[in-house]
């Protein structure tokens, strides 16, 4: 039988103390109202009496006795399953500041316990790492009298950038005059909107972020693409005009492509491109991966799949085997799909590997550009191991690719895309224009745009962070309809379109000073520096102090 | 000549005129003499060539006529390439006037000041008027660009064209009147730019750019002044910053008041008419900050465009093929109904309190103890007497209490004492039992079993036979268990209560065989088996003749004629039977008594208490080699002295009566009768009860009784048997802190059924209705067992789990939704 009294203890047992965020509640402020019990996305709060005693100790009298209080408040709950996140809903339902997580200054013993059954953590976000280089590279060759500074608020300015095989003009003109194919590019803005699948992310957030990136384009002349990532596009867009602003992502999944294909015939234009996707950088040589909680009706219904089974893509594409033929097969095939008229690109994790990729790239006729796709990358599940300690970090990775084109002489002609982790503290566009100086023809933006554009809680403090699961608070990363229709999608497209005007003038604010508004800098390596002499000798950049 | 200009009440006289000091300040000056010595009229050439032909350095030439300005106010000056000419001559010394022939360097009339005049007589270049605060210039040819930078006040009139960058950055002081750029031809690229109150006229005759008298982007940043113009544009203005309007007729005539003198001063008068043509001209103004905020309110609100181009563009929403039907409209943070991601659930009566589960007779102590809360005494202890007729007896004395091992109000203080109130049932009188329903059950063995299955069937109209082999009911309560454990006044007046119930009839002294069972099984409907096991095992080792068995101890020492003890015993088997043979030892005589055993003693609880506090000693592990006139000799070779030895390890059924279609098992070397979960044996209407079936305590033989009764009264009924199968409540979903601890426990009974959490059953505190944050809970009357419910409002519940969290019971559930 069970004995009430003792107090289990078990390997597992914590204290509120052990964990990483420790929920603080003022019992003086809480109007007792439970709307932070109601909205907590782990339960993991809930109200408690607590039963004090009052001994009396009046030492005259010869009765003893105690007296008791109860009072009520807020506890937070201690096992694992239940633990907080640090989401911080709680705070801001709250209607008097009573509740609020707060970051355990000490470490955290879940830490050691996050394997329940043998299965190894997984979460969403980016690495739980919370600086980046990109942030300490600064721009400091000002056209201080030297030649005339531009004037950010009043000149005008070309910001775009070309997504595809660039030919030389000797035989771009070749080429022209003789009839023969000529390459697909896109003359695209330098910030893309990286794939985020459809499954990964909610209807309302997807349709949202589409949407923003449409009144880009035709409110604001803002040419904003965006990439569809795994989980395919609904036949629906795939028939509308906003196709032509969408880069269909093939994966070693396959979501989708079905439909994609059964739609080419209905299509009103082409897309923007085709990325193919061999790796991403949060979790190298490791697939998408779509956990049960958010295989959908919907999703299952678009992906081909059934109802709530994990969908754990395989690392690698199951028919390709090497380099050369990963290249050949799939770019050709797909660029043969829409008539050699869409430009085909392949992303691939950041790694001491790409520079062999974009060689086989650059032989090939139909490549359009390289993606590469560094360790802060975001995703929206990943175990835990992967995201913090695979991957290469962007910089050094795209700096080595784009100057080995240059010993090539091809810098013009095979565009490099970078991404992972660019704005990751917020600095987006100093992020993305140093990439961009370092090589890259433009950058892709994930994470950021759900933090910008959808209010995103995560962060590299490992707060939230439980999209694999598919209780996202904010109704971003969740298919449980009851929480992504928080997210209201016109409010998602005001926030696109606010983020990449703001992008576009900073862009401008970086640009003038630097003397260039015809064309966007890219390569230009000696408008950057940094205060690290090591990452300086290393990115082929200045260093400054 | 004169030039009056209306505007700011300020005469301006120029060159020809007698010469008039003002001062620096708005007010006009009446008529002032000067205290400087009146200066030449005659006029004075400067050359820009030494004599050796070389050009003279700006720095040199602008002393050089600096110091010709002190002499006469009349210049000529002969350029040649030198910049910043014509401005630096104060106020004070002029008003002067100044001829430029020759090749002009740039910022011709840089920092002019008022009541300078400056005629350029040729093409000047870039920067004219740079900084010009006052004087009037007049270029009789083109200029390049950059011409009015930063000009504030004064005057440039321009015989051509002029580059790029004109009129920018200009300046107004309202204490003065606006400068003002006249240009004859066309303008070049970003004209006006950050143009703060100039104002410019570009006439479009003879323009270097025809079609694009304005240049490429003219107005970016201008925020006051206004441009006039005539001829063809780009319409690449900056439209957020002016807007083209057509000039009313203040400023028509402001132009045409000026354009006289404008087209006298640069010799092309001829001009006026075709420069006279209303139509022709339009004005570029600059929007105020407030007219901007009117008619810029940003590009296109994201749900114009979200009506006007998103939706339509997909003809619908464009998931309707994947996902038909599907609202996503926008939804809030707290929500109740079916937005809610869980909901309260009232489960009330579903789980089992530990006091009811771990009873093996399943005695609802809790429903007991809340009738007596509500004062219904009596029928609470009817409630006890429908379960056991033996409360005072079992629940009140031998039973170890297994209900109160669980009980969930040790966390507050102590486990209800539910022997005491066991104890009070004594005096109660029986429950009344239902009509006859003409059927018949014998019932073979009148031990605790058999009493309860007879209790049971007598409560539900059935008659109950028992066949009792001793001359007394009870079975090993009466004859074995201690008086001392069991006191007499109470087991009698239980068994004179059981004895006055109707249908219940006994048959004492009576000899159970094959051939009456069987007479047995023909006579009644039923037949139950409660023989329970009076057969003790024994050991085969040498000297177990000289072995008294407990069983026959114990009766013996109930019996009138107890047998006589050694002063001392071993009891072989250290259970709680040996216990009771310990104490009972003690009271016929013993001094010394040990018990040993083969492993870690099992005594526990009163039994054992009673036995050591008379200093019984367990000795273990110890297997016995032999006994002897002396004593237990162990296999070790230890002699334990003693001059009785009882064993005590267990009794088994004696089973010859039976038939063999009912089936035994074999355990322990053993056998049982083999039954299902209602008792039933292998012959349909026989039933095996009590320790025959599977040894335990009394509260386990009186549970196995009731429940093979429970099966036969559903069977009469033509009801469907229902066992208990409630789950076992979770004391963590108690909210026990709503109790203080007591300081009486275990006094009387009231004060133990306020004691009591209701474990499982609702207690109808209103505790949830007070703490639902949005009054969603309420309490109603429904025709049930029960009589009320409470439940919740979902229009109302936010699922915030307060009542969960609150209910003293664990009676509200959330379950996901």
């Amino acid at each position: 039988m069970v004995t009430i009294r003792s107090i289990p203890s078990t390997p597992s047992s914590l204290t509120h103390l052990d964990l990483q965020w420790i929920i603080k509640h003022r019992e003086d402020r809480c109007t007792l109202c439970g709307r932070c019990t109601s909205i907590c996305p782990k339960e993991a709060i809930y109200l408690t009496y607590r039963r004090q005693r009052m001994p009396k100790l009046d030492i005259l009298k010869k009765k003893r006795s105690s007296e008791y209080r109860t009072f009520t408040g807020i506890r937070q709950r201690t096992e694992p399953a239940n633990r907080c996140i640090g989401c911080g809903m709680c705070t801001t339902v709250c209607p008097n500041e009573a509740i609020g997580p707060e970051p355990n200054p000490l470490d955290s013993r879940v830490r050691l316990l996050q394997n329940d059954k043998g299965d190894a953590w997984k979460r969403g976000g980016r690495r739980n790492f919370r600086h980046t280089l990109l942030d300490r590279i600064i721009f400091n060759r000002i056209s201080m009298l030297t030649d005339p500074a531009l004037d950010a608020g009043r000149h005008e300015f070309q910001l775009n950038t070309l997504l595809g095989r660039v030919l030389s003009p000797e035989e771009y003109l070749r080429r022209k005059a003789s009839g023969e194919w000529i390459p697909p590019v896109r003359e695209i803005f330098p910030f893309v909107i990286g794939s985020m699948s459809f499954g990964a992310l909610s209807p309302n957030m997807w349709l949202g972020l589409l949407q923003g990136v449409a009144y880009c384009n035709e409110v604001l002349g803002i040419p904003v693409v965006m990439a569809t990532g795994e989980g395919g596009c609904p036949p629906w867009v795939l028939k509308s005009p906003y196709l032509k602003y969408i880069i269909l992502q093939i994966a070693s999944g396959y979501f989708g492509w079905d439909e994609i294909i059964r739609a080419i015939p209905d299509m009103q234009c082409d897309p923007a491109a085709i990325e193919i996707k061999y790796g991403q950088g949060a979790k190298p040589g490791d697939g998408g991966l779509l956990m049960w909680f958010k295989v959908s009706k919907l999703i299952a219904r678009l992906r081909g799949v059934p109802e709530g089974v994990d969908l754990p893509s395989p690392p690698v594409h199951q028919t390709l085997y090497s380099i050369e033929e990963s290249v050949m097969k799939m770019i050709q095939s797909l660029s043969m799909a829409w008539g050699f008229r869409v430009p085909v690109y392949p992303k691939i994790s950041g790694s001491t590997s790409a520079k062999s990729v974009l060689n086989n790239l650059v032989r090939n006729p139909y490549a359009s550009a390289l993606m590469i796709d560094g360790v802060d990358g975001g995703t929206g599940a990943a175990y835990n191991v992967s995201m913090d300690a695979m991957g290469h970090p962007i910089a050094s990775n795209l700096r080595e690719c784009y100057l080995d084109l240059v010993a090539q002489g091809k810098q013009n002609e095979i565009p490099l895309f970078a991404a992972g982790g660019v704005g990751k503290n917020g600095n987006v566009t100093q992020n993305g224009m140093a990439l961009i100086m370092l090589g890259a023809s433009g950058v892709h933006i994930g994470k950021y745009m759900m933090q910008s554009a959808a209010g995103c809680l995560g962060s590299e403090q490992n707060r939230c962070n439980v999209c694999n699961i598919g209780i996202c608070p904010k109704g971003i990363t969740s298919q449980n309809i009851k929480l992504y229709r928080r997210l209201d999608p016109d409010q998602v497209a005001e926030r696109v379109a606010d983020t990449f005007m703001a992008i576009s003038t900073e862009m401008k604010k970086i640009m003038a000073p630097l003397g260039r508004s015809q064309s966007l800098p890219i390569g230009m390596s000696d408008a950057i520096g940094i205060d690290d002499d090591a990452a300086a000798e290393r990115l082929q950049i200045k260093y400054i102090c | 000549m004169m030039m009056l200009q209306q505007k700011g009440c300020r005469l301006n006289i120029s060159v020809n005129c007698p010469l008039y000091a003002y001062e620096w300040s708005t007010i006009v000056s009446p008529r002032k003499k000067t205290t400087q010595k009146k200066k030449a009229t005659t006029v004075l050439t400067v050359k820009g060539l030494d004599n050796n032909g070389q050009r003279i350095s700006s720095q040199k030439f602008e002393d050089i006529v600096q110091a010709a300005a002190q002499k006469s106010k009349k210049l000529v000056l002969e350029t040649y390439g030198q910049h910043n000419v014509g401005g630096r001559l104060m106020p004070q010394g002029g008003p002067y006037h100044l001829t430029i022939r020759g090749p002009v360097g740039q910022r011709l009339g840089c920092m002019g000041q008022p009541g300078t005049t400056i005629i350029c007589e040729g093409p000047a270049s870039d920067d004219v008027g740079y900084l010009n605060i006052g004087a009037d210039i007049v270029v009789l040819g083109d200029a390049t660009n950059g011409v009015c930078n930063a000009l504030a006040q004064g005057s440039v009139m321009i015989n051509g064209s002029i580059g790029a960058r004109g009129l920018t950055m200009t300046k107004w002081n309202p204490d003065y009147d606006r400068p003002e750029l006249w240009v004859l031809g066309s303008v070049g690229d970003t004209f006006a730019e950050f143009n703060c109150g100039g104002i410019g006229i570009v006439c479009g005759v003879e323009a270097k750019n025809p079609d694009n008298v304005l240049g490429y982007r003219p107005c970016v940043g201008m925020v006051g002044g206004w441009i006039y113009y005539r001829g063809k544009t780009d319409g690449t203005y900056s439209t957020t910053n002016v807007k083209e309007i057509e000039p009313d007729d203040e400023q028509w005539q402001w132009l045409m008041e000026r354009m006289p003198d404008y087209l006298e001063k640069i010799g092309r008068p001829k001009l006026l008419k075709t420069l006279s043509k209303r139509k022709e001209w339009k004005i570029l103004t600059a929007i105020s900050p407030q007219e901007r905020a009117l008619i810029f309110s940003g590009p296109m609100p994201m749900s114009e465009f979200r009506y006007k181009v998103w939706d339509r563009a997909f003809g619908g929403d464009p998931l309707r093929d994947l996902a038909p039907g599907l609202d996503r409209s926008p939804i809030g943070l707290i929500e109740t109904g079916d937005l809610r991601r869980r909901q309260p659930y009232w489960a009330n009566h579903e789980a089992a309190a530990p006091c009811t589960f771990y009873c093996p007779v399943h005695i609802p102590t809790i429903d007991r103890l809340r009738l007596i809360r509500d004062g219904r005494l009596e029928d609470a202890y009817e409630l006890v007497l429908k379960h056991t007729p033996l409360p005072g007896s079992v629940c009140g004395h031998i039973c170890p209490n297994l209900c109160m091992e669980g009980c969930s109000r040790q966390v507050v203080d102590k486990s209800i004492d539910v022997a005491m109130m066991g104890r009070a049932i004594k005096d109660a009188p029986p429950p009344k039992p239902a009509p006859n329903v003409n059927k018949k059950v014998a019932i073979i063995g009148g031990g605790p079993a058999g009493m309860n299955a007879a209790w049971q069937l007598a409560l539900a109209g059935v008659e109950a036979h028992i066949f009792e082999r001793d001359n007394k009911l009870g079975g090993k309560l009466a004859q074995v268990i201690p008086w001392d454990r069991l006191p007499k006044a109470i087991w009698d007046s239980e068994i004179d209560r059981f004895m006055s119930m109707e249908n219940i009839h006994v048959n004492f002294n009576v000899e159970m065989t094959k051939s009456k069972f069987k007479e047995l099984q023909k006579k009644f409907d039923y037949v139950i088996v409660a023989v329970g096991t009076h057969e003790p095992r024994r050991l085969p080792f040498p000297g177990k003749e000289r072995v008294i068995t407990a069983l026959d101890f114990l009766k013996s020492a109930k019996s009138d004629n107890p047998m006589k003890v050694g002063k001392q015993v071993v009891i072989i088997g250290a259970g709680n039977v040996g216990c009771d043979v310990a104490f009972e030892a003690y009271q016929l005589g013993a001094e010394q008594v040990t018990l040993v055993d083969i492993q870690k003693p099992l005594a526990f609880g009163k039994e054992k208490e009673a036995a050591e506090a008379h200093g019984a000693t367990f000795r273990w592990p110890v297997i016995t080699k032999e006994v002897t006139r002396e004593g237990l000799v162990t296999t070790e070779g230890d002699l334990i002295p003693a001059q009785t030895v009882i064993i005590s390890i267990g009794d088994i059924p004696a089973l010859k009566f039976l038939p063999d279609s009912v089936e035994c098992l074999s355990v322990g070397g053993a056998a049982w009768i083999k039954t299902d979960a209602a008792g039933q044996t292998t012959e349909p209407n026989v039933f095996a009860v009590g320790d025959v079936e599977r040894p335990g305590l009394a509260t386990n033989a009186l549970g196995s009784g009731k429940k093979s009764a429970d099966y036969i009264i559903a069977q009469v009924q033509g009801k469907q048997w229902v066992s208990f199968d409630k789950k076992l409540i979770d004391i963590k979903t108690l909210t026990t802190e709503h109790y203080a601890p007591d300081i009486e426990c275990g006094v009387h009974v009231e004060g133990e059924a306020y004691r009591c959490l209701s474990c499982g059953k609702c207690r109808d505190c209103h505790l949830c209705e007070t703490m639902c944050p949005t009054n969603a809970i309420s309490r109603r009357e429904v025709p049930t067992e029960v009589g009320y419910e409470y439940i919740s409002d979902p229009e109302k519940c936010i699922a915030c789990g307060f009542c969960r969290d609150t209910c003293p019971c664990g009676i509200w559930v959330m379950q996901p939704f």
